[in-house]
């Protein structure tokens, strides 16, 4: 039973006067955030010539000129199939390395768990520069064929993600009691594949769900690496349409914002809304 | 015939050594409790039979066939847990049909042995709830359910009422055994709490540092107690230092005790002694004198502390409250000890006088 103090003899009466700081504070995040969004926005969608942008033009002129340029580009559908491709293929590596890695840790050697941590925490004490640097003095003279694929990409990518898919996945695995559901598993005749896909992977789905969602916006973000093995991915064609389309390239911007923001709510939204109904607690990263 | 038995199974982590040569046999039917403190072996035991763990050497046999190979989910074992061990993703129902659907059995037995077994632990009305809707003591229930749904040849409970309170436990332990005689299942309950063990045990296994320190019945245990490592674990002991008279009896503090021991004369020992075996008398009668030190009221039963004039020692006595109601503390009483199930083991050190 959890005791339930009322609040309110302690409570001070809520005046505007109490309500103004927590309110301005939102207030000046928010514009923070929005008007850059609507800056873009106007930048790269109405038809006015920017010097000549006042706020009585606010809503004249708008057009979706600018992105449709974009999208029209030949250059666009490739790199977003290549880019999601990789954003893909990332995942499931990452997926196929660490779940069945962190779960043998939990069970077996809890003890190489700190190890593994700082480990995964590499990618962000090396430089994506440097990282890159090295694989293409290492791959060049040894496996010119593995540089050539655009899929050499893939492992890269992986550990670019790896400081946030452990985290995903590790915290996923502490919320649940992972030794005595495979234990009751077993014991109820199922073998280790029964065991991995029926009771651990529904009850680390939400964990799953974050961790591939955080390795697809690294893979859609990445720059450095691309540019430098020359490959043309998502980002990387952004950068060369910018140069010579800039409104374009900031609808486009601003277009792939708002579908990432309204594919991570959605897929939030659907995830929560099944587990509360399965009740598994689960940690979103 | 024995449905479960351990053949000098030994067990060992690296240099420590969980099991010394355990010889145990389970009759077929009878519900046996492993009871020993934390570290002596017993859930080391269960795991080996459940399949979790390998014996370093010897043999585990169920129904005449030696299973020691056999990985767990190919034995045909059924295990409740000390912690909720529920599949939290699937319904009550989903849960106990798990084994089954795992056994690839057609729907329609599926369905009715799901219906059964919910039905026998009393939890219809719950069905497609999921495990975080149910208390405590229902998820042990539907765990339960779940271990006999695939008809197991034996059952294995691991401290299964541990994490619950104590009304809810008294009743879970009373309906496992219920079931427990209704299916005529064998079991292997492992417990710390020897109040439990001995109230639903057909025999009680009392293990301590591996091995086991007596198998019999909770009677046999409670009344004879075979070493003292079960005298003092099991139920509560007086502790009478004295040493051993030259015709076989134990001397304490020049009251001669008539026990019955193998121990050489002169030899320092503790007498155990129950304190349903010790009675308050009047202060002018035979044996200790002492003075009422504590009274604790049970209901039926008053335990006496005694505060002995000799040995400064705190004896207590058991009565039937209705005996010693009218004794308070500081009262003068006589103290008699029956020593007919007795313990005496050599001291640790000798006594100084």
């Amino acid at each position: 039973m959890d005791a339930v103090i009322d609040p309110a003899p302690t409570r001070r009466p809520s005046t505007w006067r109490s309500r103004i700081g927590p309110t301005l504070v939102l207030i000046v995040c928010g514009l923070f955030f929005v008007l850059p969004m609507i800056t873009m926005a106007r930048y790269s969608l109405q038809n006015i010539i920017t010097p000549l942008l006042r706020w009585e033009d606010v809503f004249k002129k708008w057009s979706l000129s600018g992105i449709k340029a974009a999208v029209s580009d030949p250059g666009f559908w490739p790199a977003l199939k290549l880019s999601l491709e990789l954003a893909v293929a990332t995942v499931a590596l990452t997926l196929l390395l660490l779940l069945p890695t962190l779960l043998l840790v939990h069970i077996k050697v809890p003890k190489a768990r700190p190890l593994i941590e700082f480990t995964t925490l590499l990618p962000f004490m090396i430089p994506p520069i440097a990282l890159v640097a090295g694989v293409a003095a290492f791959f060049r003279p040894n496996a010119k064929w593995f540089l050539n694929s655009n899929f050499s990409l893939v492992p890269f990518y992986a550990i670019l993600a790896l400081p946030f898919t452990f985290r995903a996945i590790d915290a996923g695995i502490r919320a649940i009691d992972v030794r005595t559901l495979i234990d009751a598993s077993r014991s109820l005749g199922a073998g280790w594949g029964r065991t991995l896909f029926r009771v651990l992977m529904p009850n680390l789905k939400m964990a799953i769900v974050s961790s591939s969602f955080l390795t697809f916006t690294v893979v859609m973000g990445e720059f450095t690496i691309a540019q430098t093995l020359l490959k043309r991915t998502y980002p990387q064609f952004m950068y060369e349409f910018y140069s010579n389309r800039g409104q374009g390239a900031t609808a486009l911007a601003l277009f792939t914002f708002l579908a990432t923001t309204a594919v991570l709510g959605l897929m939030f939204f659907f995830v929560r809304r099944r587990d509360r109904r399965a009740g598994t607690t689960t940690t979103v990263f | 015939m024995s449905q479960l038995s351990f053949q000098a199974v030994r067990k060992t982590f690296g240099p420590t050594v969980a099991l010394e040569a355990l010889d145990l046999d389970v009759g077929e039917g009878q519900l046996v409790s492993l009871l020993g403190p934390s570290g002596c072996g017993k859930t080391t035991a269960l795991r080996i039979a459940a399949g979790f763990e390998f014996a370093t050497s010897g043999k585990v046999v169920v129904a005449s066939k030696d299973i020691s190979n056999v990985p767990a989910h190919k034995r045909n074992m059924g295990m409740v847990f000390q912690s909720y061990s529920l599949f939290p993703n699937l319904t009550v129902a989903q849960n106990v049909d798990f084994g089954l659907r795992t056994r690839k059995q057609d729907k329609a037995r599926r369905t009715k042995t799901v219906a059964d077994m919910l039905d026998l632990v009393g939890l219809t009305a719950q069905t497609s709830r999921y495990p975080h809707q149910l208390s405590g003591g229902q998820q042990q229930r539907v765990a339960l359910a779940r271990a006999l749904a695939v008809n197991p040849q034996v059952l294995l409970l691991d401290e299964p009422l541990s994490a619950l309170d104590a009304k809810v436990r008294t009743n879970l332990r009373d309906q496992i055994r219920r079931i427990q005689t209704e299916l005529g299942i064998t079991t292997m309950f492992v417990t710390h709490d020897q109040e439990e063990a001995l109230a639903i045990s057909d025999k009680v296994a009392v293990m301590s540092n591996g091995r086991v320190e007596q198998y019999a019945t909770p009677l046999e245990i409670y009344r004879t107690p075979s070493t003292a490592f079960v005298a003092r674990f099991v139920g509560s002991m007086n502790q009478l230092p004295g040493m051993v008279r030259l015709d076989g009896g134990v001397d304490v503090a020049g009251t001669t005790l008539p026990t019955p021991t193998e121990l050489p004369a002169g030899q320092g020992v503790v007498v155990l002694v129950r304190p349903e075996a010790v009675s308050v008398a009047e202060e002018s009668s035979a044996g200790f004198r002492g003075t009422v030190a504590s009274l604790t009221f049970q209901g039926a039963d008053t335990v006496v502390g005694v505060r002995l004039d000799v040995l400064d020692a705190l004896v207590l006595a058991r009565s039937e409250s209705t005996k010693v109601g009218q004794l308070s503390i500081g009262d003068r009483v006589g103290v008699q000890v029956d020593t007919s199930h007795a313990v005496v083991e050599a001291a640790a050190t000798e006594p100084a006088a």
